[in-house]
């Protein structure tokens, strides 16, 4: 008895020993850098004062009285709120598709996959071309129909439209992890869903939709986390400057523009802390609704067997 | 009658999975085309989406004029590199511990792991680039390379998931031989993760090489820039002259083609990792 509790203390301390560079990079890295933020955060410290205590005046200001942040949180929003649910509307559209057993679907799942590796510098250039009023293909396109050029980057509405056309562009990553699961689902349950009479729509809505709600799930969990952060795109395309009317700045630019270029480095960490708590926010909500959409398998298994015992 | 519905429906996938490649694809042949625009057509901006014209020269000048791109593609080369093998390493060797050993305070510790993939970088942000700036790491890369030592909480998470499919009795017979936890980690399980090992470097390697606010906010010194941010320097920095685009995106070029290679050569382990992740969500 004694010999095991001894055993078990050296191999506690072996786990402590291979788990100390995330531990060590957690607390330099991350909580320290997080409780020095409360701290500044309560400050008028702007890197060249020394920092006095002004209580919570930095979150009062940010939320009652500064039109740049709520144009900055109404834009992002915006970005998230249209990004998210038309990627996983995209997902599961190109994922029917793709699993229609046509010929050639490794080429395309290449194809749809392949713009997730552009680095954001180089699609937000791109997509400041394929935008542009005059040569831009999509006003080109557009043309065909008759429609006259729209100014898509020197328009406040319409800019928010060409950062959202981005985001959809790198839809692949989450098509990759939803295709994956689809072809986890037993092929059995399709066979008979046929038999039964069920087309091949009713067969994805009824079945693979359930059946991979996890993987759905956790793509919409990492999309909004990633969507409420946007930067680069907006940076790139408007040269950090965000016209017309801000129409482009999201909360993660407002940020850097008060922290590194107005060094207001005490503001800049109560928006920060206003971010963290927008994105635990909206994780929390989907992580409550989980349970009304998201399918486990152990459910079935568990209601099998209480099926089995009925008999 | 059954079938020519069959077919039909046939037909219209294929249009729609065409119709959507070609819109997914143009970016890429938009970005080639104006990569060989000449000076002339950069000028007057009547770029095309089909190549008109073939100024390979582009590609020889970005690295001879003033857009110097080598020294750009070698520091995000050296920065990448690095960032790489931290993370494999750092990374595997936490795995390791959450997936086969015992501690006390293990699964507080595991759920903390968990957690702070939920937390955005912004809150840390500026305190971080505080701490930089006392440890004198500012314009270095060594912000951008020493958390790599420290694994990333999804790859922890992912190579775990991957641990808990090799038996553990191999562990044991190991055991047996006389390995200690170091040994078995080095001798049994890290030749056995080849294919998450691979998944997690090309993960690093594309993440990082294409990362645009981290050198942003840690770099000042634009000869330390990465490519990523570069780049942008190097189009938004002509005054008001027209900004060079065809030689931007040659630059483009250069930061796309890197992550694509490494994709066709470890798509296998990609899809491999993506399977597993699929299956981790499901359990």
């Amino acid at each position: 008895m004694h010999k095991r509790s001894k055993l078990e203390k050296i191999e506690s301390r072996w786990f402590y020993l291979f788990i100390s560079p995330w531990l060590l990079g957690f607390f330099i890295f991350s909580l320290g850098p997080m409780l020095a933020s409360v701290w500044y955060s309560l400050t008028d410290w702007n890197m060249f004062n020394q920092a006095n205590f002004v209580g919570l005046s930095n979150y009062i200001k940010l939320l009652t009285d500064d039109p740049r942040f709520i144009k900055s949180l109404g834009n992002t929003c915006f970005y998230a709120f249209l990004t998210v649910p038309l990627s996983l509307i995209l997902s599961l559209f190109l994922t029917f598709l793709l699993t229609r057993s046509v010929k050639g679907m490794k080429f395309f799942r290449t194809v749809y996959y392949l713009p997730v590796l552009v680095p954001l510098t180089a699609v937000s250039f791109v997509f400041f071309w394929i935008f542009n009023t005059q040569i831009g293909i999509v006003n080109k396109f557009l043309g065909v129909f008759g429609i006259e050029p729209l100014s898509w980057l020197y328009d406040e509405h319409l800019i928010k439209w060409v950062i959202v056309f981005m985001g959809l562009w790198q839809v692949g990553s989450s098509l990759l992890l939803t295709l994956a699961a689809v072809q986890g689902v037993p092929r059995e349950l399709y066979e008979s869903a046929s038999l039964d009479g069920a087309g091949n729509v009713r067969q994805f809505i009824n079945i693979t939709i359930p059946l991979v709600s996890p993987v759905l799930f956790f793509n919409l969990i990492t999309s909004i986390i990633s969507s409420l952060q946007v930067f680069t795109q907006s940076y790139v395309l408007t040269d950090g400057v965000y016209k017309p009317n801000n129409a482009a700045l999201m909360m993660s630019n407002y940020l850097y523009q008060k922290g590194f270029a107005d060094f207001e480095m005490g503001y800049a960490c109560a928006l920060g802390w206003i971010i963290f708590v927008i994105v635990i926010f909206f994780s929390a909500i989907v992580f409550r609704s989980s349970a009304l959409f998201v399918f486990y398998e152990g459910e079935v298994k568990k209601s099998e067997k209480k099926h089995k015992n009925h008999k | 009658m059954k079938k020519s519905i069959k077919i039909t429906n046939k037909i219209l996938t294929y249009f729609l999975l065409i119709l959507i490649g070609i819109i997914f694809i143009a970016p890429f042949l938009f970005m080639f085309s104006m990569s060989l625009a000449s000076d002339a057509t950069n000028v007057k901006g009547t770029f095309t989406l089909f190549p008109h014209e073939f100024n390979w020269g582009n590609y020889i000048k970005v690295f001879t004029g003033s857009e110097n791109l080598g020294l750009y593609i070698k520091n995000s080369v050296i920065l990448t590199v690095w960032c790489v093998i931290g993370q494999v390493f750092a990374s595997s060797f936490v795995a390791y511990g959450f997936a086969r050993l015992r501690g006390r305070g293990k699964e507080i510790w595991f759920m903390l792991l968990l957690a702070t993939l939920m937390i955005p970088q912004d809150v840390y942000l500026i305190p971080q680039f505080m701490l930089f700036k006392n440890l004198r790491w500012l314009d270095t890369y060594l912000p951008m390379i020493i958390p790599n030592f420290c694994g990333g909480a999804f790859n922890i998470f992912l190579m775990r998931q991957f641990f808990m499919t090799i038996p553990t009795s191999l562990d044991e017979a190991a055991k047996l031989d006389g390995l200690g936890y170091f040994g078995i980690y080095r001798r049994i399980i890290l030749p056995l993760m080849k294919p998450v090992l691979i998944a997690v470097g090309l993960f690093t390697f594309q993440f990082n090489w294409g990362w645009f606010n981290g050198p942003l906010v840690f770099i000042q010194d634009k000869d330390k820039y990465p490519l990523a941010v570069a780049l942008k320097f190097i189009q938004s920095s002509q005054g008001n002259a027209v900004p060079n685009w065809h030689l931007v995106m040659v630059g483009a070029m250069f930061l796309t083609i890197p992550p694509l290679i490494t994709y066709f050569f470890g798509q296998k382990y990609i899809l491999q990792a993506n399977i597993n992740m699929g299956s981790a969500g499901i359990k």
